[in-house]
């Protein structure tokens, strides 16, 4: 099977019914040993210092790996993918992209999704029982999302872990069942993880996967993950086809209707409070204004760069909100 | 009931007895003094409050420097940035403000909105923007702290961001003959010029002002021109204690008898 890398969630379906093997430039980057390396090479072919590392990242292991073909969002995600498909393409890597549109209407997403299935010389028919047999999957990560909020037995990483996973399914449909066939039944079995506070992590995927241990140690537990769980499509099940799917998908489009969710989900999970995390030199930052003012819930904005470990700073902030967050649920509260 | 806040600063212990929620004495003496005349160590430190004149504490809570506070006997120990936020709670009432707290040698920057910290900034190692900067200046120029910080118009120009340095110039200035007033607000100035980038992230309406330098009305000048409103306490140097008292009256089975 062909490899083609994936700079972030795309109609996945799609590129499987071609008979492709997805990767998910951004998790080969991450959990990489040598993801400084791959930033450096970036760096080293001109990539200006001040932009965000995740592009970077991606660049440098787009280039390591040999990958010679690759899918890149061009709207709706960042805009900083356009540049990195030109850089990519002019070093003889052939590109296809795709557009989240803007307007978030269904027929304009269609019209997206069947251009990028012709793209890929696959029909609707084809693309809709790979559909069938992702779901099946996507089934599996919404239970380990429930194990997390419901019966918190999942930790905060693994929920993270097996959620963006989906964006590619490890380019393997089958063993990605069975991982995940696997750790449902093995976290089953597990005692609750007793946590005072629950949080939402919100945002972003981080840069700094130790973030979800280090909450830990102050008595609280992830329990949401919100882009993580989008890149799974929780709701796949319910859309009539791809083009729904896609439709209802929160990432990409307006931030109202991703605020929308969010509330939803703030409920459902009790959360006591959030980490948003953003990442330095993304227009992401921008939203917590309105993040902020939309949701009534303790809110601490937290920002990653290169470092794929939380810098002293970011930790205190963490423990002083969490600290916080504590003696809130303990009666102490501002009175005034 | 009765409580005791402590709050071991670097240069200063400042201490706040509390009693039904009226704050009822406050001490402060400086950090040798602290540990060379009323502590004494056995394992860990023990605070002789007798000696301090204080008597009948029912809970006592500490903060302060480097966390080596909690190994002060009997006090629970908390995190100083959130007993300062506590102090400003308590004396000022508020739910939502940037607290800006400049210390002998620290500052820090708390934005707390709907009664919870969402931000911060910490800056620890540098001299040029904290007290320790204000004093070494009024001792350049010969003059009280206090009668220093009364200037703030026609700023002489400071330019170097280190403390060392700003001496030097501050001498030169001198030597060309610039007038007090303006070498004093310049002095001002440049410790608020330090502070403003700082700032910058905590774009908010109210800012409360405490630590040694809310007692610098010149500072204070020049931040109005950034908020709506300069807060200022009551006890700004004694606002971390006062904290840590507030919540010591909060928090329930805290039993802690000293
Ligand atoms: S974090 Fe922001 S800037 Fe970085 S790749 Fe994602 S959207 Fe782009």
């Amino acid at each position: 099977m062909k490899k083609i890398g994936l700079t972030t969630t795309v109609p996945v379906e799609v590129i499987f019914a071609a008979g492709y093997k997805p990767v998910d430039l951004n998790n080969l980057f991450i959990t990489s040993k040598d993801y400084m390396k791959y930033i450096d090479i970036a760096e080293r072919d001109g990539f200006p210092k001040s932009l965000c590392a995740w592009i970077k990242g991606i660049y440098g292991a787009c280039v390591e790996n040999d990958i010679k073909e690759i899918v890149g969002v061009i709207e709706g995600d960042c805009s900083n993918t356009k540049a990195l498909l030109e850089v990519l393409e002019l070093s003889g890597i052939k590109v296809y992209p795709f557009l989240f549109p803007h307007s978030h209407k269904k027929e304009d997403v269609k019209k997206e999704i069947i251009k990028f299935m012709d793209m890929f010389e696959v029909d609707l028919e084809k693309t809709e029982k790979v559909r069938e047999r992702l779901n099946k999957i996507r089934v599996l990560a919404k239970e380990i999302d429930k194990l997390t909020y419901v019966e918190y037995k999942t930790t905060g990483f693994e929920n993270h872990l097996y959620q963006v996973s989906l964006s590619d399914f490890y380019g393997d449909i089958d063993k990605c069942e069975i991982d995940l066939k696997k750790a449902v039944s093995e976290i089953k079995k597990r005692k609750p993880i007793n946590k005072k506070i629950r949080l939402g992590y919100i945002g972003v995927p981080p840069m700094t996967g130790d973030i979800y241990d280090f909450v830990e140690k102050f008595d609280a537990h992830f329990v949401y993950n919100e882009v993580q769980r989008e890149f799974a499509f929780p709701r796949a099940y319910e859309a009539k086809n791809i083009f729904e799917q896609y439709y209802d998908y929160t990432y990409p489009y307006d931030i109202g209707f991703r605020i929308k969710e969010l509330k939803r989900q703030i409920k459902e999970r009790k959360l006591d409070g959030i980490i948003h995390y953003t990442q330095a030199f993304c227009y992401r930052a921008v939203e917590d204004i309105v993040i902020k003012k939309e949701l009534d819930i303790p809110i601490l904005n937290i920002e990653g760069d290169k470092l794929n470990k939380l810098d002293a700073r970011t930790k205190l902030r963490l423990e002083a909100f969490l600290d916080m967050l504590m003696d809130l649920k303990g009666g102490i509260t501002c009175e005034y | 009931m009765r409580i005791l806040g402590i709050d071991l600063g670097s240069r200063e212990v400042k201490i706040a007895v509390m009693e039904e929620e009226k704050i009822i004495k406050k001490i402060k003496v400086s950090t040798m003094s602290f540990y060379r005349d009323y502590c004494s160590f056995n394992g860990k430190i023990i605070v002789d409050l007798e000696k301090l004149g204080i008597y009948g504490i029912d809970r006592a809570v500490s903060t302060g420097y480097g966390r080596n506070n909690t190994d002060l006997n009997k006090f629970k120990a908390i995190n100083e940035i959130k007993a300062h936020v506590y102090g400003c709670f308590y004396q000022t009432k508020l739910k939502d403000f940037i607290l800006l707290d400049v210390g002998g040698q620290d500052v820090k920057i708390v934005k707390v909105e709907n009664g919870i910290i969402t931000d911060l900034e910490l800056n620890e190692k540098c001299a040029a923007s904290c007290g320790r900067y204000l004093e070494n200046m009024a001792n350049v120029l010969e003059i009280s702290l206090d009668e220093m910080s009364k200037y703030y118009d026609n700023p002489v120009v400071l330019n170097a961001t280190c403390a060392v340095f700003s001496e030097s110039e501050l001498i030169g200035k001198i030597a060309e003959g610039v007038d007090i007033k303006s070498l004093c607000a310049g002095v001002n100035y440049s410790l608020y010029k330090r502070l403003h980038p700082m700032l910058n992230k905590f774009k908010g309406r109210k800012l409360v002002l405490t630590g040694g330098v809310a007692n610098n009305s010149a500072i204070k000048e020049y931040l109005k021109k950034d908020y709506d409103e300069i807060v200022s306490v009551e006890e700004p140097q004694l606002n971390g204690a006062i904290g840590c008292c507030y919540y010591g009256n909060k928090i329930k089975n805290l039993k802690v008898e000293a």
